[in-house]
């Protein structure tokens, strides 16, 4: 008795124990703070879209709020061959938890991209995209780019706070239109969806309780086809059975043409669902004076930095400070030269992350630079995959700034090769 | 379809015993029983897999109210519903009579997929029920499954049901589908309610040119796209649900295995 009870206490622990741990565990558990962005292979976010200047404004909203998610991105001219490119099919589109937005606006270099589109290689574009709050929580916002065949290409995201609205009211989506009638959209149309689909599964059910409740089932109906044969197994339906199909076809027909036409009567004016692409206009950008050559690099494994080198020559008039790397949505900041803002809530910057061999570039000069970007982040976004990949280059933006404080970029790309010590 | 196999004494005498079994009152009660258990069994079965089935096929044609256009989504559906129904149906029917599997396959799966939209589409990710509820198809099991019924022959119901189930998809689900083909304007670009929607309820990973719609030549048919979609759904529902009668026979035909196991 006594080893029962002490069996019995010794479960009882196990089980407070495991809870426990089970408790424990699920404490520890963290926010889910990425979209698969670190996923993606290295040289495909280095490669594919350069992302910067992004902005998402402002940050903390209520539902119903108006939120602007604003910036610019570059293709790059060293797209991977293997990959699908961005110059045939692409959409401009947010990644925020499903419909917790609503999205009222989005455009590249002005023009509206409720359609998909294609932009070609080694192009810089401006995009902006309007999003109205829907449901409140706390959101990871990323612009994003979904490539046909190639995948979605996703630029960092920015936290979001979004609160629920004072008044305690329903959210509403209203729009008007070209028939006139002002509609909710949260809740269109939905009494007919209800009243159709009820009529249905009434209909449905009741055909089928009509031969389902009878005597004779399934295992009396199979005995007696087996002993009747094929021949006389049609005798089984009668009478009666012909009658309630016939009233239920005729009923069946009835519903759907008398709903079809009703339908037509009450909306006269409807339209196929509309598609197709757009074009998207280049835009002019200032274009700077340094030009970049034979640029290489080595990815150094221990201490989690890329070392770049390529011959950088000024051809302008005043000197040229270089200011920035940006890389796989990564900012490496030169702390030697005071330009480059971070804006409020960005993530994924190196403040003192790039070192430059040489930091200002007088007129007419032509110099070997060597760009040092390290930091942790290459760890934390999972960069060191870099010579995983299944072709060893790397490309980048280099910014930099004139005398006037303009900035300018540049995309640099070559071969990367590890070092390992 | 199948052949009539030859049957020994003992299987004869069997048989005569079973059919005498009808008539003792409690053996009905317990193949009532029985009957109560296989219901469940059977209609369990057919819900799972038509909505594992029309999941993979269908799939976004009946989720999002912007695919379910006048050219594609009257064929695949239809196309996708009627390879489990014909399957299905020939069992059934050769060993049972019951003409009963259509109207069942299509009303489990329109509960099943409310059930679905509701919990997934609506309460787990805030997606509106106007943007995402579930199409009905059960008009067409009910035509397909009264056609046998009245015809009792499977080459008959597949040419007047199947053909129907094809060709009156459109007319059955625009009752409650054309409010959301109203046009609106957004940037100066004509655009139906339901491309609006699609538009502004955020979907990360379906982008616009994911949707498969629109995507034919029949418009060089002075663009009467739905009659001439209607028609050709139809022909292809009388092919498709003879062709998988035919599978469905053939898997009837699998049983000869299982008694020799035995």
């Amino acid at each position: 008795m006594n080893r029962i009870l002490a069996r019995k206490a010794q479960l009882k622990s196990l089980q407070l124990n495991s809870l426990l741990a089970a408790v424990v565990l699920m404490m520890l558990a963290g926010d889910v703070l990425a979209h698969g962005e670190r996923a993606q292979l290295a040289s495909m976010r280095m490669r594919t879209v350069h992302w910067f200047d992004t902005q998402v404004t402002p940050l903390n909203v209520k539902v119903g709020d108006i939120v602007t998610v604003t910036g610019k991105f570059v293709t790059s001219v060293w797209w991977p061959k293997h990959m699908p490119s961005i110059d045939d099919t692409v959409y401009l589109n947010i990644g925020v938890p499903g419909p917790t937005f609503l999205r009222l606006h989005s455009e590249v270099n002005g023009v509206p991209m409720m359609r998909s589109t294609s932009f070609p290689l080694g192009k810089v574009y401006e995009y902006k995209t309007v999003l109205r709050a829907r449901i409140a929580g706390r959101y990871h916002v990323h612009p994003i780019l979904n490539v046909k065949d190639a995948g979605s290409l996703v630029d960092k995201g920015t936290w979001l706070e979004v609160a629920e609205n004072d008044s305690g009211e329903p959210f509403i989506n209203e729009y008007t239109t070209l028939t006139g009638d002002t509609i909710n959209l949260e809740t269109y149309a939905l009494g007919g969806v209800y009243f159709w689909h009820v009529v249905w599964i009434v209909m449905g059910i009741a055909y089928l309780l009509y031969w389902l409740i009878r005597r004779e089932l399934f295992i009396p109906r199979f005995i007696r086809i087996r002993a009747m044969g094929d021949e006389r197994a049609n005798e089984l339906l009668t009478k009666r059975d012909f009658i309630a199909s016939s009233l239920f076809f005729t009923l069946t027909l009835a519903l759907i043409l008398g709903g079809y036409f009703w339908a037509e009567y009450k909306y006269p004016i409807t339209i196929p669902l509309q598609t197709g692409k757009v074009d998207v206009p280049l835009i002019d950008v200032p274009v700077g004076d340094l030009v970049i050559e034979d640029a290489h690099a080595s990815y150094e494994l221990a201490g989690r930095s890329l070392t770049i080198r390529a011959k950088m020559t000024n051809n302008g008039e005043g000197p040229i400070r270089i200011a920035e790397f940006l890389t796989a949505n990564i900012r490496f900041m030169n702390a030697n030269v005071d330009a480059g803002e971070v804006v409020e809530g960005e993530e994924m910057v190196a403040r003192d992350g790039l070192n430059a061999s040489v930091d200002v570039i007088q007129p007419g000069q032509s110099v070997d630079v060597k760009l040092v970007a390290s930091d942790a982040l290459w760890e934390q976004y999972r960069m060191t995959g870099l010579i995983h990949d299944p072709d060893s280059r790397f490309a980048g933006l280099v910014f930099y700034y004139d005398d006037n404080g303009t900035r300018y970029y540049q995309e640099v790309g070559g071969a990367v090769l590890p070092d390992f010590f | 379809m199948s052949e009539a196999q030859p049957i020994s004494e003992t299987e004869a005498k069997a048989r005569l015993l079973d059919l005498k079994s009808l008539g003792n009152p409690k053996a009905m009660k317990l193949y009532r029983r029985f009957d109560g258990i296989l219901i469940l069994v059977l209609f369990t079965f057919i819900t799972l897999g038509i909505q594992i089935q029309f999941t993979l096929t269908a799939g976004d044609w009946d989720y999002w109210i912007d695919w379910r256009d006048r050219r594609w989504w009257p064929l695949v559906t239809p196309f996708t519903l009627l390879l489990f129904i014909g399957a299905f149906t020939y069992g059934i029917w050769q060993r049972l009579r019951l003409p009963i599997i259509a109207t069942a396959v299509t009303t489990l799966l329109c509960l099943v997929s409310w059930l679905s939209r509701y919990l997934n589409f609506y309460e787990f990710t805030h997606f509106p029920m106007s943007f995402t509820f579930p199409s009905t198809y059960i008009g067409l099991g009910i035509l397909l499954d009264c056609a046998l019924a009245m015809t009792r022959s499977l080459i008959a119901s597949a040419m007047i049901g199947g053909g129907l189930f094809g060709a009156l998809v459109y007319p059955l689900n625009w009752s409650f589908m054309a409010p959301y083909k109203v046009p609106v304007e957004l940037n100066g670009t004509l655009m139906s309610v339901a491309d609006l929607m699609g538009y502004q309820y955020i979907r990360t990973t379906t982008p616009e040119y994911l949707r498969i719609i629109e995507e034919s030549t029949l418009r060089t048919f002075g663009g009467s796209v739905t009659p001439l979609t209607a028609v050709f759904a139809g022909l292809c529902g009388i092919v498709i649900y003879a062709v998988f009668l035919w599978v469905g026979s053939w898997i009837n035909g699998l049983d000869k295995y299982a008694k020799r196991i035995i």
